[in-house]
């Protein structure tokens, strides 16, 4: 699929924020992603157009990096971590309450739901936790993380807001969260203005020199 | 301070080297080998494989060190033989054998594969590794001449850095990381680089192969020898490796005067020609029906010599002309000329086929320079065929250059060149509209005045030639007018067909002698009396010699490995003449319609020297014997000397080579011994100074100029691969010429209503064709380029007009 | 106990709204940023040379010798590394989200005092919470002109580029951390050249500081070098934060003076072991330490030099905290399969030799250890980390290879029992062992 005029005047944008074009390859991948859902080879290959490289480079920086997916991964991608901290809190456990639930091995993907394990994400304060579209629940357990699957199958909800998830399905946290957002992620990409959130008013935060 | 002597002491031992080296590097020049797999001497280090770890002494204890990325400093004091360092290498030696599959047996590498020396060598004995290996899919094709089998990649990054960093086509990667990192090509695009085999080379595992070398040889099998690459003009050292009378691959061998060790795949892989079905093996006459017939070459060669004497007898020496010889060996292009001028008599003689240059530019120009002087250049201009189409290695010279060693680019091209990434100005224009824009860029006008301003900033090196074979030979020769004049300048004017240097240096030119001399210059007193007497006049060059072929007054034709017919620009109408005679290994389109074909032998099937495009002269030599009943070149011209009665006298090609140190002038000196022993990377003549007659200094001319009112002008340009002898006859190259097509600026093509693939009539008053459309931005309005020679493509001559007409 | 507070002092205060421009500005915010654009380098660095400002990204090198060493070519780049994914470590995350204009603030007085215009922060890409937070921050910063052109009314002008990761550890590593931001993998670069400050962003002199290090860079200008030395008795000045977690009852982020015990950490400040258990082992400094044990190291002091003298590092101030029914084979195994899977791939050492470390950990694990295997565990290791001694010898070009070495290291020293246990319970026990495959990337 080819990118809006839209999408390719932000994407300009973005390559004019860095001293050097190829600096703005991850930005861009993430729009990629944001585009087709994961990196498609045409997403690449826009990627490539735009910052001057070739589409091997491209591929070759997109691999090196775990959040770039090169396959779908449904619309909710969930990334448990089963890192030092959380494993001692039992992640393993819930891992696998969430493979059965969902009946996605960790790694895979249907239409709706990815399951990965994930290297630490920086919540060991409140483990054991996962990602859902990268908005953070800290203090799962089995049964919360069952429950968790069946509100993302049966709701289906069209934003993932990382506040709604922790009151939810968490509990304990590494340190006080104070501050409500009610911005959201829009798909399995980290919800940031310049890639794009659920949030109406991301003006400020566009890119762009002394904007 | 980098070159400075610094003293560092290895294994207790003190040497005193050149500062600026890494460690590994000034270890081998003093002696001591030190293992490694990713470091590689024409490459940035990468320090990844880790097996050139060695202790060095410091201020904080032993520490241990990758002796590729550590600089060498004063007083450094080294151990390479350590306990430590014997045990880190097993370490790495054993990671890597860890997921390698060890299937040596059946592996292309086996017997030459360092991996497996160094196992050998430094290596522990069994595996503990008792874990599952990584698995990947078994070689996969990456290219069409590329295999990669990622099993047994150990990951050093050579072929990576090569086509990132030496080729500029970085389309072969590391994907994926950590224990999971592979070797790989962009999901749907091939490593389809002009420099693909260089990594195949330089694989020190059989991760890469070669899909012509697969399975064919084994390297205890091989005969070695060395040589010296005969397709492009830069003279590049090879090595060719036969069995069973059979050369089988070549590899690059680095000489730091031209190649630094790299080939473009056309010339690697081009050798498959050599072992063609087609090859003539005997001599072929044709017989009353019009059909070719094998005959002896006794029969054969009286016939020629009696059809030559009798056109010389009844038309008199100048009915007969000679086209060729810039294919072979200086040996034989001696041959041919002292053939044509002292046994025929006739002064009609070109090894250029109207696609060239003033042969006295190329051969005698004043302030000629070497293709080293990259190394120091500033600024570079490059006014030339697109050199990574035509001149692969110089092109990687003026990319390592601009890249590496940070020279100003400024190329001016009508169209896109390979080089263009690493321009810093880059100029486009409509052919034919040459002068005015050298003159504005000699007056640093508007545009121009950037890149007018480099050009004061010496040492400048021009590289110099036609873009494309629609423009005047004359606008090249005002750009090496103009180019100098620049400070501390060197200027290398090319073209394109590879030992036209030695051949115009052997006087295949209409008004060139041996040795540089033109006719009637004083100096050739030797050349005189060996050949008892000199021409007084010049010859018709190739265009001539087609206008007297096609007006009735040349009878005879002599082509020495030349097809005009499908080589000229214009081609050659061969049916006309009275006789026809070719020395070729093919039938081609031109020796096709000869009367008389002889076989000859190729490359690396005799012995000879070739001159390059700096007047290097080296050594070629014979590998295999060649098919059939094939001849060198010059013993069939020698042999028709005395059937004509007035035999050459040339007992082999190193006698001639003396001959040839004793006639002619620049060559004076210039022995077989002297190139395998004095210079071993070639000797640039003249050796002996001040012994070059000829000391050509160009002009600007205002007849570069050619502008038409045409809506649209052709631009006509070679590509690497095209539908030239070598790709017809080896499979390998043979699938990868681009084909004929019509690029177009996507104004022009919105003008004319057509977009890519959309068929259209290009027309010249030489012919006409129905092209598919390709879109170009780098073309300006009004230019179509097509590319030349291409399998079942259109000649359209040397016009600049032509006509488009959509379909 | 109650400790002084530096860079969490704002958000324990005003919870609510520590992040917004206006509480920054309420409680003195930008008045040390104002300031030092009128102040040149020297005093500058100066400044925060005086004040022992040591690097909090895990070297502990200080910060205002390292801004010394910038290289005078022009131009130069400010990097902050907000990449934290050193397992254990959790306290940037908080610093960006509750206390965003601290950092921005300290970006530009680190930019002023190192002559930068251009500045980056690079956020690991599973942070979009405090990506956005920090985002947020710097918009609000240039609406207010106090980055953009001509800040605060001067002529200087100050670019502030928020940069999001997308996965990967290694891009911690500053070197890393340059080839990502420059659009490249995040491979570690070979030295030469040393230092980024010498040749980093796009081959220019670059400054690499942690968050928590820019963080305390208002605070510093505002109360002076000798106050923030003054909080510390260590040569490891001002306040550090500790992130806490493993089986303790109040895990979290702690910012503390140096010089604690290790006892009064974990159970005056951490709450204690859940449960009541007992303390077995902890981490005391992230993924890469080697590990404490309650019967040496209790009672010693939690500073930067005891840690060294007792083989292990307080490196990025995570501790890792495991009760007496921890595993710890799957402890060990665990750490070291994160080092597996984050090595770049580079260096034949750590890509195949951390990978085989996890393949036998995994093995012993999983019943088929086999006798030969603790001696080949170390002698791998070994091969990673020549002499295994501490710190450890690299073989590789940068220090993650060895890092995997330390949790082996620690299990065989510490815990040899409990490996030999798994093996002898092996049904394959002393045999040749079944080859597992290891866990995918996925
Ligand atoms: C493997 C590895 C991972 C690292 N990860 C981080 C990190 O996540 N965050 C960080 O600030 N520094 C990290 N560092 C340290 C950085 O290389 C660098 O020293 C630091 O960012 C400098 O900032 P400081 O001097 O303010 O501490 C890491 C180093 C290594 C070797
Ligand atoms: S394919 Fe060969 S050259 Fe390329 S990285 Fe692997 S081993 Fe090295
Ligand atoms: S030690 Fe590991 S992570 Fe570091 S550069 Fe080498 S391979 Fe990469
Ligand atoms: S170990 Fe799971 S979040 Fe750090
Ligand atoms: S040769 Fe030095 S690391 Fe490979």
């Amino acid at each position: 699929m080819s990118w809006s005029a839209e999408t390719i005047k932000r994407a300009h944008d973005i390559v004019a924020r860095y001293p050097e074009p190829r600096s703005a390859v991850m930005p861009l991948l993430y729009l990629a992603m944001r585009q087709d859902g994961y990196l498609t080879a045409d997403g690449m290959k826009q990627v490539a157009d735009l910052v001057g490289i070739t589409p091997a480079q491209v591929q070759s920086v997109a691999t090196f990096y775990v959040m770039f997916k090169t396959e779908p991964k449904g619309k909710y991608l969930i990334s448990m971590c089963t890192s030092i901290s959380c494993y001692l809190m039992g992640a393993d456990d819930v891992l696998h309450a969430i493979e059965e639930a969902s009946g996605v091995p960790a790694g895979e993907a249907d239409d709706e739901i990815g399951v990965e394990h994930a290297e630490c994400i920086g919540a060991c304060g409140g483990a054991p936790a996962c990602l859902v579209n990268y908005e953070l629940i800290e203090g799962l357990t089995v049964e919360k993380a069952k429950e968790l699957v069946r509100w993302l199958r049966d709701g289906k909800p069209e934003t993932i807001n990382g506040d709604e998830l922790q009151t939810l399905f968490g509990s304990v946290t590494s340190f006080d969260w104070a501050i409500k957002e009610d911005n959201a992620a829009i798909g399995p990409y980290p919800a940031f203005p310049v890639f794009g959130t659920a949030a109406q008013n991301t003006d400020a935060l566009e890119p762009g020199r002394g904007a | 301070m980098s070159d400075q002597l610094v003293k560092i002491t290895i294994n207790g031992v003190a040497h005193h080297v050149h500062g600026k080296s890494v460690l590994i590097k000034a270890a081998e020049d003093t002696g001591t080998y030190i293992p490694r797999f990713c470091w590689h001497p024409r490459m940035a280090p990468v320090g990844m494989c880790r097996m050139c770890l060695v202790e060095v002494e410091g201020p904080r204890g032993v520490m241990l060190v990758p002796s590729c990325t550590t600089p060498i400093h004063d007083e450094m004091v080294v151990h390479t033989e350590t306990d430590t360092v014997k045990k880190a290498q097993e370490g790495v030696l054993e990671f890597l054998l860890a997921n390698h599959p060890l299937d040596c047996p059946v592996c292309d590498r086996g017997g030459e594969c360092p991996l497996q020396d160094q196992t050998m060598a430094y290596g522990p004995g069994e595996s503990r590794f008792v874990e599952e290996k990584r698995h990947y899919e078994k070689p996969i094709p990456i290219s069409d001449l590329v295999m990669l089998d990622r099993e047994r990649c150990i990951l050093c990054a050579r072929c990576t850095r090569f086509s990132d960093e030496i080729s500029g086509d970085p389309l072969i990667e590391f994907m994926d990381r950590g224990n999971s990192t592979q070797v790989n090509t962009f999901t749907e695009e091939p490593f389809a680089s002009y420099f693909s085999g260089n990594t195949v080379q330089l694989c020190p595992v059989g991760a890469l192969t070669a899909s012509p070398y697969r399975f064919r040889a084994r390297p205890w099998d091989l005969r070695v020898i060395g040589s010296t690459c005969t397709v492009c003009t830069a003279g590049d050292s090879i090595s060719v490796h036969a069995s069973q009378n059979e050369v089988l691959r070549y590899l690059g061998v680095d000489n730091d005067a031209t190649n630094h060790g790299w080939l473009s795949d056309k010339c690697r892989f081009g050798f498959e020609y050599l072992n063609s079905d087609d090859r003539l093996t005997t001599p072929l006459v044709r017989g009353a029906d019009g059909e070719f017939a094998e005959a002896s070459w006794s029969e054969a060669l009286s016939l020629v010599a009696e059809k030559l004497t009798a056109i010389v007898t009844d038309h008199g020496p100048q009915a007969v002309a000679g086209l060729g010889g810039s294919r072979g060996t200086n040996e034989d292009a001696y041959a041919f000329s002292k053939f044509m001028r002292t046994v025929v008599g006739s002064g009609h003689i070109d090894s250029q086929m109207d696609d060239g240059l003033n042969p006295q530019l190329l051969a005698a120009l004043s302030g000629k320079g070497l293709i080293g002087d990259l190394e120091y250049a500033r600024t570079i201009l490059l006014w030339a065929a697109d050199l990574k189409e035509e001149h692969p290695t110089l092109y990687l010279r003026v990319r390592r250059a601009a890249q590496e060693l940070g020279a100003k680019l400024i190329i001016v091209h009508p169209r896109r060149t390979g080089l263009d990434d690493r321009a810093t100005f880059k100029f486009g224009y409509k052919p034919g509209d040459g002068a005015r824009v050298l003159s504005e860029l000699m007056a640093g006008q508007g545009e121009y005045a950037a890149a007018r301003a480099a050009l004061s900033e010496g040492p400048v090196v021009a590289i110099v030639g036609r873009t494309g074979l629609t423009e005047s030979p004359v606008l090249a020769e005002s750009v090496a007018a103009f180019a100098r004049d620049l400070p501390n300048a060197s200027v290398l004017p090319i073209v394109r067909r590879s030992n036209t240097y030695g051949a115009l240096d052997m006087g295949l030119a209409p008004n060139l002698l041996p040795g540089r001399a033109a006719i009637g210059s004083p100096g050739c007193a030797n050349l005189e009396a060996t050949w008892g007497g000199l021409p007084t006049k010049a010859g018709y060059d190739a265009a001539a010699i087609a206008t007297g072929v096609d007006e009735g007054s040349i009878k005879g034709v002599i082509l020495l490995g030349a097809d005009p017919v499908a080589d000229m620009p214009n081609g050659l109408d061969l049916s006309s003449p009275d006789f026809v005679v070719a020395i070729d290994l093919f039938l081609t389109e031109s020796s096709s319609q000869a009367d008389v074909v002889f076989p000859a032998l190729g490359f690396a099937e005799k012995e000879g020297t070739v001159t390059n495009l700096e007047g290097r002269v080296q050594k070629v030599n014979r590998v295999v014997p060649g098919p059939g009943q094939a001849r060198e070149d010059w013993s069939i011209l020698d042999d028709l000397s005395a059937r004509m009665g007035k035999p050459m006298g040339l007992a082999s090609a190193e006698a001639i080579a003396k001959e040839i140190a004793h006639v002619a002038p620049a060559y004076e000196s210039v022995t077989w011994d002297l190139i395998t022993w004095d210079h071993p990377d070639g000797a640039v003549v003249p050796v002996v100074a001040e012994r070059s007659p000829l000391e050509y200094v160009p002009i600007v001319s205002s007849a570069s100029s050619t502008p038409t009112k045409s809506e649209f002008v052709l631009h006509s340009a070679r590509t690497m691969y095209d539908d030239g002898v070598m790709c017809q006859q080896g499979p390998s190259i043979g699938r990868l010429a681009p084909g004929a097509a019509a690029y177009l600026n996507p104004d022009d093509a919105q003008r004319l209503g057509v977009t890519d693939g959309d068929l259209v009539r290009v027309a010249s008053t030489k012919g006409q064709g129905d092209l598919p459309v390709v879109i170009d931005v780098s073309l300006t309005v009004g230019v179509v380029y097509v590319p030349f020679n291409q399998p079942g493509g259109p000649h359209f001559g040397s016009d600049l007009a032509v006509t488009l007409v959509k379909l | 106990m109650v400790y002084p507070l530096v860079v969490t002092k704002r958000m324990m205060e005003h919870p609510a709204d520590s992040h917004t421009m206006k509480r920054y500005e309420a409680t003195g915010g930008y008045v040390a940023a104002r300031q030092s654009v009128g102040q040149t380098r020297e005093e500058l660095v100066e400044l925060v040379k005086a004040s022992g400002l040591l690097g909090r990204g895990g070297a502990a090198f200080s910060a205002g010798l390292k801004w010394s060493f910038l290289a005078p070519a022009r131009p130069a780049y400010l990097v902050v590394n907000g990449d934290e994914s050193e397992p254990g470590t959790f306290k940037d995350r908080q610093l960006m989200e509750r206390d965003p204009h601290q950092i921005v603030e300290g970006m530009i007085i680190a930019a002023k005092a190192n002559e930068v215009h251009d500045s980056f922060v690079y956020i690991r890409g599973e942070y979009p919470k405090p990506a956005r937070r920090l985002q947020q921050a710097v918009a609000d910063a240039y609406a207010k002109g106090y980055l953009g052109k001509g800040i605060f009314g001067t002529d200087y002008d100050l670019e502030l580029t928020v940069h999001l990761g997308a996965g990967a550890y290694i891009c911690g590593e500053e070197t890393a951390l340059l080839n990502s931001l420059e659009g490249r993998r995040g491979e570690p670069r070979i030295k030469p050249p040393y230092f980024p400050a010498a040749k980093g962003l796009y081959m220019k002199p670059t400054i690499v500081n942690n968050i928590e290090t820019i963080s305390n860079l208002p605070h510093i200008i505002n109360q002076g070098s000798e106050w923030f030395a003054g909080l510390s008795d260590s040569a490891d000045t001002g306040t550090f934060m500790m992130s806490i977690s493993g089986h303790v009852n109040k895990p979290g982020n702690y910012e503390l003076p140096h010089g604690l015990t290790w006892r009064e950490v974990i159970y005056d400040v951490a709450g204690g072991i859940r449960n009541g258990n007992e303390l077995k082992a902890w981490v005391p400094g992230g993924a890469s330490a080697p590990w404490f044990v309650p019967e040496l190291h209790l009672d010693r002091p939690v500073t930067k030099e005891a840690c060294a003298a007792d083989g292990s590092m307080l490196g990025s101030g995570a501790i890792i905290v495991m009760d007496h029914t921890t595993d710890m084979v799957g402890a060990a195994e665990r750490l070291v399969a994160f080092f597996a899977e984050e090595s770049c791939g580079q260096c034949t050492p750590c890509r195949e030799g951390t990978t085989w470390l996890d393949m036998i950990l995994q093995r012993v694990l999983n019943g088929a250890g086999r006798d030969a295997d603790i001696d080949l565990l170390l002698d791998v290791a070994d091969n990673i980390s020549v002499g295994l001694g501490w710190p450890p010898k690299q073989t590789t070009i940068c220090p993650l290879g060895p890092s995997a070495v330390s949790p082996v290291m620690s299990l065989v020293r510490h815990f040899r029992d409990e490996v030999e246990a798994h093996i002898a319970s092996a049904p394959h026990s002393g045999g040749q062992g079944v080859a597992v495959s290891i866990r995918g990337i996925a």
